[in-house]
């Protein structure tokens, strides 16, 4: 039987599109259908490349294999929703937006992670990492996954065990969370999710510079402030985002904060931020700032100028260097470079930087010297990958999946 | 389990060219005391005199980890196994040699190695005592929040294997939960690192694939733990809560508000009895009449008093009840009568206890941290437990808790040497499953003992459930038989509800043929890393479902 009719076999003819001579594009309408395609497509040696919201495979392998691409968008539905424990069960194609759509009305949420993070399909979200999937609140999103359910190379289905915690081996979950499909296609997930809070508050400060405004913040988060959260912007970057309205001077800083839980917590969150404020040496800002940026993370208002040009990820005793090493590179090198800080969580916070020459967007080479500059400061870049356990991730792949069928040519 | 076939003299000279001859043993006392760990099932054989199964060949006490490469690489080449040792109080047989091997023990390896304040993070070598960490962090103004009952006898690359959880996990978290970054020597006689920011590497997380694989994957020979600064405010308080029912809902509320308690527990009517019993208004025993029961002494019971009148009985079941549950000394034949009727014992409580005590349920919750958050966070949690039904008992039974927090483990000797076992379960649940979960594990295992539970470790999506049972029977064969009954018939009932088998001691020989049922086809991940990190299953091998020696 040739690969596409056993792709027809698998799914049903109108759900196979043929990509090319060599590849096609499947759409299961169930988990094992998607087991059934994997085994087919193994049959065949075929690459199985899961394709998420976005469309988007990841690192296609650039040999001559047949491939299947396996979109997950028919896989949509919310399969059970807890509300005595506060979890859902997902499948990997529904979207975080339309997560938050069934959850909405019934007061519930994933919780404070970015809206531009909820685009994607939950199978994404959880498949491949990027720093932006945090909160101060409620952490690495990672962290929300209970248990997966996944369809190895050989076709088998596996679920892991749904608890709060356990002590029964390895988190076998967090072999596939991050694995960007190598290891397993996920199929469904269980999610913790939150209560939407009893009130939310936002507050905005000045601060003498960047770095009195990073000392802010882990003063605060040392007295055990929660917030659902945090950025810091430098002057030029505050400027860009609130033009004129700005009230920062050149060298300060603003801080936007948000917090929220039952109202005495989120009031006693926010003090705790007032007081760290204060402390270093900086004041109350205009209020209006922190809620226009609390609409624009949250209401869809669009930020203006262009987006970042590069994001690190840094831990708390690096952001200052990593900061100032940045912008004294471009400056050394006739550009400039501003820059906020956000998504705060227990590793560090991810920090956003927008390069400019003469006004007009910055070359190749000096994005290279400002990744540079940043990771000699002690800066994480993004996609970065431990490459001396690079034999043991290969190890583990050839275990489950001595073919190579899953998703060939990532994390390669 | 077949032993495997060393040359003995090449083996001890081999290890002593890698660590000297002081820290090699062969010696027989050596490897009896490294056959075994704390699992019940070993003291009661051990208890009965007889024979050791299981002896390591050799024991050794490396100091660096170059040495350990060392020696994972001389046990490749022999082919013999390496079994990774470290407080040795682990409860599921999870450090047996079952084929013998090498028994590589941690604790030369104890030093704290920095503490970055500005960081959060810790670096500790995983010999390290939990008590001697937690002292060491204290003075350095911080704590790492993981206080288990085993804290004296347990060390942190033990915490590490199994998952350890603290009493105080409900705000700290578990040890995994705290884990930023593990060195490990892998079954490829490799060290690896697995530190990094989770968000910014690519991959599957190391870290979470070798925290819990009770050293079947490689030897944990240091970490990076996040800490916190010690806390400026302790607020404990007492409740009573009507039945086991409103207490539960009564912490998930709280839990699901947003709220963290550094403890809950909940006793559920039984354990409220027996710790009523347990009142410390006598002159204790001599502690060292009691060659197996170390410091602290057996009359500071984990559990406080409860306040009010003691039972008016004084002979009979619930006598002996009391007995045991004081650590006193109970004749083979008393603790018999005591224990053999423990379907009976069982069935009381929904009854007779509660006629007798007409207090319900304890339910201790205790806050600590930052002084302005905690004050906060303790008057919301106070208020929402109210609301949910608790009555308020005041201060005392919450600092009562905390002062006799490690004890429990060191009341179980004397029932072991009374000819009796008591040992725990603890499994774990989403809260919609919980209370299934309650009775169905206390009625599989009440069948064969008696069995009383506490409620903790309370997360927002659920929450677990420790078991304590003590049992008895005419000889020590009917004694195995009966134990293995209530792990099999208590574990049944915890995965047919959907429950987790283990919530924190891990799995070892106790728990490994239930594995299979724990994890099903996702056994598949855990054989892999396996295959990946040890293919020559030199670590641990036989442990946790995965397969022997041949």
């Amino acid at each position: 039987m040739t690969l596409e009719a056993e792709l027809v076999t698998a799914v049903g003819e109108e759900f196979v599109e043929i990509v090319d001579e060599n590849s096609y594009r499947v759409r299961p309408g169930s988990p094992a259908e998607v087991a059934e395609v994997i085994r087919r497509a193994g049959s065949h040696r075929a690459a199985v490349h899961p394709v998420g919201a976005g469309g988007r495979a990841t690192d296609p392998s650039a040999d001559n294999r047949p491939r299947v691409f396996i979109s997950t968008r028919r896989l949509d539905q919310v399969l059970q929703l807890d509300e005595a424990s506060l979890l859902v069960h997902a499948q990997a194609g529904i979207t975080g937006l339309e997560l938050e759509r069934v959850l909405g009305p019934r007061g519930l949420s994933i919780g404070d992670y970015p809206p531009v993070v909820l685009t994607s399909s939950l199978g994404g979200i959880i498949a491949v990492r990027t720093p932006g999937k945090s909160s101060a609140r409620h952490g690495f999103f990672e962290d929300a996954v209970v248990g997966l359910s996944a369809v190895l190379a050989d076709g088998r289905t596996i679920h892991t065990r749904v608890a709060p915690r356990r002590a029964t081996g390895p988190d076998l979950a967090r072999a596939l969370c991050g694995s960007e499909g190598t290891i397993g296609f996920i199929t469904d997930a269980v999610l913790r999710i939150h209560a939407k809070p009893e009130a939310r508050l936002v507050a905005a400060y000045q601060l003498p510079s960047v770095d009195a405004a990073v000392s802010a913040v882990y003063l605060a988060l040392r007295e055990e402030a929660a917030p659902s959260g945090l950025r810091i912007y430098d002057a030029v970057e505050a400027k860009r985002h609130f033009g004129d309205g700005s009230p920062i001077p050149v060298g300060q800083a603003l801080l936007v904060a948000a917090t929220a839980g039952p109202t005495d917590l989120a009031a006693c969150d926010r003090d705790l931020i007032t007081s760290a404020v204060i402390a270093e040496g900086g004041s109350a800002s205009d209020h209006t700032l922190a809620e226009l940026w609390w609409r624009r993370l949250h209401a869809g208002e669009p930020t203006p100028g262009p987006p970042p040009t590069l994001q690190v990820m840094a831990t708390p005793s690096k952001m200052r260097a990593v900061y100032h090493q940045v912008v004294s590179e471009m400056i050394a090198k006739g550009a400039s470079a501003r820059a906020h800080i956000s998504r705060f969580d227990a590793d560090g916070a991810v920090m956003f930087f927008t390069m400019e020459r003469s006004g007009e967007p910055i070359d190749d080479s000096l994005l290279t010297a400002a990744e540079k500059a940043a990771e000699a400061a002690g800066a994480w870049l993004l996609g970065a990958r431990a490459h001396k356990l690079d034999v043991y991730l290969r190890a583990l792949r050839e275990s489950l999946d001595p073919d190579r069928i899953m998703n060939p040519g990532t994390l390669a | 389990m077949q032993r495997v076939a060393i040359d003995a003299d090449r083996l001890q000279r081999d290890l002593e060219a890698i660590v000297g001859p002081r820290r090699v043993s062969m010696r027989g006392v050596d490897l009896d005391t490294y056959a075994r760990d704390m699992w019940p099932r070993l003291l009661i054989a051990y208890r009965e005199g007889h024979a050791v199964t299981h002896r390591p060949h050799a024991v050794v006490w490396p100091e660096h980890v170059r040495e350990i490469v060392a020696v994972v690489k001389l046990a490749r080449e022999l082919r013999v196994p390496i079994i990774p040792y470290g407080g040795g109080s682990g409860v599921c047989g999870g450090a047996v040699p079952l084929y013998g091997g090498i028994t590589i023990d941690t604790k030369r390896m104890q030093t704290l190695r920095s503490v970055r304040s500005d960081e959060l993070i810790c670096d500790v070598e995983a010999g390290l005592s939990g008590e001697r960490f937690e002292r060491e962090l204290a003075r350095r103004g911080y704590t790492f929040g993981h206080f288990p009952s085993s804290i004296y006898c347990s060390t942190v690359g033990g915490w590490l294997a199994t998952r350890a959880a603290g009493q105080l996990s409900t705000k700290y978290g578990k040890v995994e939960d705290r884990v930023a970054g593990l060195t490990v020597v892998t079954g490829r006689g490799e060290i690896i690192e697995t530190d990094g920011p989770n968000r910014a590497l690519r991959g599957p997380s190391w870290t979470q694939l070798i925290a819990g694989s009770e050293g079947t994957l490689g030897l944990i020979t240091s970490a990076r733990l996040r800490v916190a600064p010690a806390p400026q405010l302790k607020v404990f308080r007492g409740f009573e809560v009507d039945d086991v029912a409103t207490g539960v809902l009564a912490i998930r509320r709280v839990l699901q508000r947003g709220l963290r308690p550094a403890v809950v527990r909940l006793y559920d009517e039984l354990d409220t009895l027996m710790n009523s019993f347990g009142s410390h208004d006598e002159t204790p025993e001599p502690v060292d009449a009691d060659r197996h029961a170390p410091l602290p002494p057996i009359e500071t019971g984990a559990l406080p008093a409860w306040p009010g009148p003691a039972p008016k009985q004084e002979t009979g079941l619930f006598a002996r009840l009391s007995n045991l549950a004081k650590g006193k000394h109970l004749r083979r034949d008393a603790m018999h009568a005591a224990l053999g009727k423990s379907s009976l014992v069982n069935k009381v409580v929904g009854t007779v206890a509660e006629k007798i005590a007409r207090r319900g349920c304890r339910l201790i919750v205790g806050l600590e941290g930052a002084r302005i958050r905690t004050e906060v966070e303790a008057a919301l949690t106070f208020a929402e437990l109210e609301a949910a039904g608790a009555r308020d008992k005041g201060e005392d039974p919450g600092w009562r808790w905390l002062e006799h927090r490690y004890a429990v483990s060191y009341r179980m000797s004397p029932v072991f040497r009374d000819g009796a076992f008591v040992d725990t379960m603890e499994v774990a649940s989403t809260w919609e499953r919980l209370m299934d979960l309650y009775h169905s594990v206390r009625s599989a295992i009440g069948q064969h003992a008696v069995v009383m539970a506490h409620f903790s470790h309370a997360y927002p999506d659920g929450c677990s459930i420790y078991f304590t049972f003590a049992g008895t029977a005419d000889d020590a064969d009917g004694a195995e038989r009966v134990y293995d009954a209530i792990w099999r018939d208590g574990l049944e009932a915890a995965t047919r509800v959907g429950g987790t088998i283990s919530h924190h001691h891990g799995v070892g020989l106790l728990k490994a043929p239930y594995m299979a049922g724990e994890h099903r086809e996702a056994m598949a991940i855990f054989e892999a890393a396996k295959a990946s990190l040890d293919p020559d299953n030199i670590f641990n091998p036989g442990k946790m479902g995965l397969r022997g020696r041949r």
